[in-house]
């Protein structure tokens, strides 16, 4: 009884031993791994850059942002709802495009303006549209809607625009 | 160019020395608040002697010479007969024979270049700091930067010294972000042709080009690993800007963060074992490092509310970064050892040179090279439009 119990302690010790190294193995385990943010991007549509003219620019307004903010504020939420409610049928490619404002340095700005864009299309599947659609891109800081510095300007240029590839 | 200057008088010491506007701010707390300290340094050059380098090229190079010793920040120039050290040449028909003597007249160093006369004059500069003082030069690498003086943002590279700058990208898209491999002979930049933010790495030498990341989302940030193998870089492919590991064939990228905040702007120690970076995770940027090869990051406390852009220098000790305060960015650097943080100048984008003494950064119209312990300002490139990013060979 004695040595069975003593196996069963073996057995029991070398059980939570292997599954501290999975969990380890696991969390740390690439794109492969158990903790993915939201939804994978789609493959590439390449042939329709955002600045060209065969995207459709300026027919969705803005969605703006708080300084070094990335969330969607409640006033910016019916935006989003009112292009999902537009393009949900559809077939056409749809590309997100984050910017910021000049107060912030370069490539922190790119991070900053891709995670606005995906936080716009994270928002869109939400309300229904294929992520299949959906394709992201950030310029940071360049390409301002504004080119002034000053509240004013800031304000404009931290945005998501949207583009309807034709 | 602002430098923050404090006087402060509180220990014999400092009296004895000149201050250099170097503020320090210990890390006891994690309070922004900075404790006003000074660091002051005596001049600690070595006192060399130059003299004219004679020869047909004997004008061309003593110019180029004595801008690499006096960038170098390691000597102090005397008058003939006066110096622990005295260096002198002959230069013609594309060879230099350089020639340094101690004060005994006993020969330190004497070697043949060959070449152009500038190159000659790097070599010979290099080799001068090396011998004189046991550190790397910086005389022969190369820099590499965004400038916008043609309409657009292309990528540039040039001479650290400046001269010849030559432009890289045609694109008259957006070019940024670029990155030259430690060796110099490969620029890994994002560029925007495709519409996406993508990268590319040239090979110098041939001018061959590759898309070697182009993922869904944006891909940008490159930095070389130490041995030139990997970069590592922003990927947003997962649905979130993460550091990614990838090889310069970009097969079998390797995944380095988790979060659900923005990661980028790696930057590898010399070992190539761990790499520091910018996340806002914690609600707003900071620097970590994680290792390379995967695991735990940590922060690192630097008392600053907005830390971006990290630099780790060639010999491991300090990490360079942006802190922003007020309306406009400061360059600050971390002494990993001690936990200081100093800020050293006002300008965006810190890159080490390969002697882990000089910064070159912008300052949106210039890119400026500063002597870190003396403070010392070199402005290397100027009337190029609107100049961003700069990264330096090792």
């Amino acid at each position: 009884m004695k040595k069975l119990f003593s196996i069963l302690c073996l057995v029991a010790l070398a059980f939570t031993l292997s599954s501290c190294a999975n969990k380890k193995k696991n969390q740390y385990a690439g794109v492969d791994g158990d903790y993915v943010n939201g939804t994978p991007l789609a493959d590439r549509k390449e042939g329709s850059a955002f600045f060209s003219d065969n995207v459709v620019k300026g027919q969705y307004p803005p969605v703006y942002f708080g300084f070094d903010s990335y969330s969607v504020g409640d006033s910016e939420k019916g935006k989003i709802d009112d292009v999902a409610a537009a393009i949900k049928d559809s077939q056409k490619t749809i590309i997100v495009a984050g910017f910021t404002d000049e107060r912030g340095t370069d490539e922190y700005n790119r991070g900053l303006g891709e995670k606005r864009a995906e936080a716009v299309r994270q928002a869109l599947i939400d309300k229904g549209v294929s992520a299949g659609r959906i394709q992201t891109v950030s310029f940071g800081k360049e390409m301002p809607a504004d080119s002034g510095s000053g509240d004013a300007a800031w304000a404009k240029n931290r945005r998501v625009e949207f583009g309807v590839v034709k | 160019m602002r430098i923050i200057r404090l006087v402060y008088h509180s220990s014999s010491i400092m009296k004895k020395t000149v201050i250099l506007g170097l503020l320090i701010l210990p890390l006891l707390s994690l309070v922004a608040e900075p404790t006003p300290t000074i660091t002051v340094r005596k001049g600690e050059g070595v006192n060399l002697s130059l003299q004219a380098i004679g020869g047909s090229d004997g004008a061309a190079i003593s110019k180029t010479l004595k801008n690499d010793l006096e960038i170098s920040g390691w000597f102090t120039f005397v008058d003939a007969g006066k110096g622990s050290y005295a260096a002198s040449g002959n230069a013609s028909g594309g060879a230099l024979e350089g020639k340094v003597t101690d004060r005994s007249g006993g020969t330190v160093l004497a070697k043949t270049y060959k070449g152009s006369a500038r190159e000659n004059a790097h070599h010979f500069a290099n080799d001068i700091v090396e011998t004189l003082t046991g550190n790397k030069g910086m005389a022969t690498s190369k820099i590499v930067f965004a400038s916008n003086r043609t309409g657009r943002k292309e990528i540039y590279v040039a001479d650290y010294d400046g001269t010849n700058a030559n432009q890289l990208t045609h694109d008259n898209v957006i070019s940024v972000s670029p990155a030259i491999s430690p060796d110099g002979k490969k620029v890994a930049y994002t560029g925007y042709q495709s519409g996406y933010a993508d990268i590319y790495l040239i090979e110098l030498s041939s001018g061959a080009r590759n898309r070697i990341v182009k993922f869904p989302g944006t891909n940008s940030g490159a930095a070389f690993s130490p041995d030139g193998s990997h970069i590592a870089a922003m990927v947003s492919k997962d649905g979130n800007p993460e550091l990614y590991v990838i090889p310069l064939n970009g097969i079998g990228v390797h995944r380095l963060t988790h979060t659900k905040g923005v990661e980028s702007s790696p930057s590898w120690s010399p070992d190539g074992k761990s790499i520091v970076y910018c996340s806002d995770d914690g609600g707003s940027p900071q620097i970590y490092i994680i290792p390379s090869g995967g695991g735990t990051q940590r922060m690192l406390h630097t008392g600053f509310g907005y830390c971006t852009e990290p630099n780790w220098s060639p010999d491991g000790k300090r990490i360079a970064f942006n802190i922003r305060s007020g309306g406009s960015f400061s360059v600050a650097v971390l002494d990993i050892q001690s936990g200081s943080v100093r800020v050293v100048g006002s300008g965006e984008n810190p890159a080490w040179g390969p002697d882990s003494r000089h910064l070159i950064y912008s300052t949106g119209s210039s890119l400026i090279i500063l002597d870190v312990p003396t403070g010392h300002t070199t402005n290397v490139i100027s009337g190029f439009g609107k100049v961003s990013e700069p990264d330096w060979s090792r």
